[in-house]
């Protein structure tokens, strides 16, 4: 299977090779790399999709506050409703307020009181939800004041819920980031070993190169070829498995839940849409795998040359 | 263009194996290398070859004292020297032909510039029709002449031969020593040639550089 994918790569032309290609651990080493390539591919994207969501998240939730009026003895609630409407209306940076009716606040309850219940007996707190035009202009701290004026008002700008938000999601960003990180360094470890059992295998090659009058410079970029060509196709394929395990996903979890449920598991958890940016970053795990492969490499030739010579 | 005076080598701490070494060798001249096994013939071709330093005394070649040398500049030095192996060291993946361009390869030179050296070349030593197999498919002969072509195709100064007849039958021996002969004379390469078979040498005129437990004497 593999082979066969390989065999579509472009191949190097001109001269053959001189560190020949079954004597570096290629088929081993290739599996190495694509398998890294796509834990790598997949860690960034989760860390992608994790970040969008917050971002998007935050920012749906950061355009809204609401203003909760409890019953206060002596209050009417439909007063302090108006009252309440119209103070969030003028506020600067604000695009409109409406009051939830009886009907949907009772709603709202029936997750955890049940449905069928007849709660017209009972005050419950009452919402209103204003909608920002800009959060970042809109007057919060004035209407904060001016609702004081309102018994048994309060503002909720959802100020712990984003913190919390961006908190997890930078948790995960960073704990994306520090498996990338070990991925990086367990992939380095890899090649070096690979590169030294390459060294070893080659011996022979390298003693003809040094008495034909070759530097270390060219016996390493000879080798660092050898390497490239693995780590290209390694993070080619790695990366390939990466964008169709993303879109399978995606795919599955489309079909799998109705589209209701989609709809909301869309909005809490976002897509799994990567994004152009998102695809642009997992394609670019292919050089730099290649790079990393090349760069290791050739290091590890010339301080075993260094040392040897 | 060789000069070597009161040298000395040992490896590590271990006894010295050639001792108070002082000769020249002249641009152009051909030399036999001789003594019996383990006499230091393989030790004074690695100095030759720059592949080993002194331990003691001066090793002066092509006008430069090599004991102070970068290892850039031994590296440029070692190009104007070529080496023949007894047991070939031809690579076994690449063809003939590859194998004999591989100097020219080293140093940078494009395919299309060298193939006509090359192809000329490999004419000249009998492997014109050879030169599209691989190692393992040529006789002893056939291997030794190869890689005397490889040594020679980027025209070193010196060219140095370590039992280049060691795998081969008399008959064949006397033709490649010939061949060795030929590069002398008609390209004017200086030549030492390493070996411990007697018969053949009493063939050839050359002098000799008897080696016998690390004290060289030459005779004329």
């Amino acid at each position: 299977m593999i082979e066969r994918l390989l065999s579509l790569l472009p191949r190097r032309g001109g001269a053959a090779p001189i560190v020949p290609e079954k004597s570096v651990a290629g088929r081993t080493l290739l599996l190495m790399i694509t398998i890294m390539g796509f834990l790598s591919a997949v860690t960034l994207g989760g860390v992608v999709l994790v970040q969008k969501s917050a971002i998007a998240w935050s920012s749906d939730v950061g355009r809204e506050v609401t203003i909760q009026i409890r019953p206060v003895s002596g209050e009417v609630m439909d007063s302090n409703l108006r009252t309440a409407v119209s103070l969030a209306e003028a506020t600067p940076g604000v695009a409109s307020a409406r009051a939830l009716t009886v009907e949907e606040s009772q709603k709202l309850l029936e997750p955890w009181l049940g449905a069928g219940l007849d709660l017209s007996a009972i005050e419950i707190p009452r919402l209103v939800v204003v909608q920002l035009a800009d959060p970042v202009d809109a007057d919060i701290e004035g209407l904060q004041r001016n609702l004081a004026a309102i018994k048994g008002a309060s503002l909720d700008t959802h100020a712990a819920w984003r913190q919390q938000l961006n908190t997890m999601a930078g948790t995960i960003v960073l704990s994306g980031l520090l498996v990338l990180v070990l991925i990086g360094a367990a992939t380095v470890l890899a090649i070096i070993f690979a590169t030294r059992g390459a060294m070893a295998t080659n011996r022979e090659i390298v003693d003809v190169l040094h008495y034909i009058g070759a530097s270390n410079s060219f016996i390493a970029g000879e080798f660092q070829g050898r390497f490239l060509s693995i780590g290209l196709q390694g993070g080619l394929l790695g990366t390939a498995a990466a964008l169709a395990f993303f879109l399978l996903v995606g795919t599955a979890a489309g079909n799998m839940l109705p589209s209701e449920a989609g709809a909301q598991i869309g909005v809490l958890f976002g897509r799994f849409a990567l994004g152009l940016d998102g695809l642009l970053m997992i394609v670019a795990v292919i050089p730099v795998i290649a790079a990393l492969t090349a760069v290791t490499s050739r290091q590890t030739v010339r301080r075993y040359l260094s040392q040897t010579s | 263009m060789i000069e070597f005076s009161d040298v000395g080598l040992r490896y590590g701490n271990g006894p010295e194996v050639l001792h108070d070494l002082t000769f020249k060798v002249e641009p152009g001249s051909f030399h036999f290398l001789t003594g019996p096994s383990g006499a230091g013939k393989t030790s004074l071709l690695r100095l030759l070859l720059l592949s080993l330093k002194p331990s003691r005394g001066r090793v002066t070649m092509f006008g430069e004292d090599v004991s102070h040398l970068s290892q850039d500049r031994l590296l440029q030095m070692r190009r104007h020297i070529g080496i023949v192996f007894q047991e070939f060291r031809l690579l076994d993946h690449l063809t003939t032909f590859e194998n004999v361009a591989l100097p020219l390869r080293v140093l940078g030179q494009p395919e299309a510039e060298y193939r006509p050296n090359v192809t000329e070349l490999l004419e000249w030593v009998g492997l014109g029709e050879r030169m599209n197999a691989p190692p393992s498919l040529l006789s002893g002969g056939e291997k030794q002449r190869a890689a005397i072509a490889r040594a020679v195709i980027a025209r070193p100064k010196v060219l140095l031969a370590d039992e280049p007849t060691g795998n081969v039958d008399p008959e064949l021996s006397s033709r490649l020593v010939h061949l060795f002969a030929e590069l002398n004379r008609t390209l004017g390469m200086t030549i030492i040639l390493a070996t411990h078979e007697l018969p053949l040498l009493d063939k050839f005129s050359y002098p000799r550089m008897l080696l016998n437990k690390g004290e060289l004497t030459i005779h004329d």
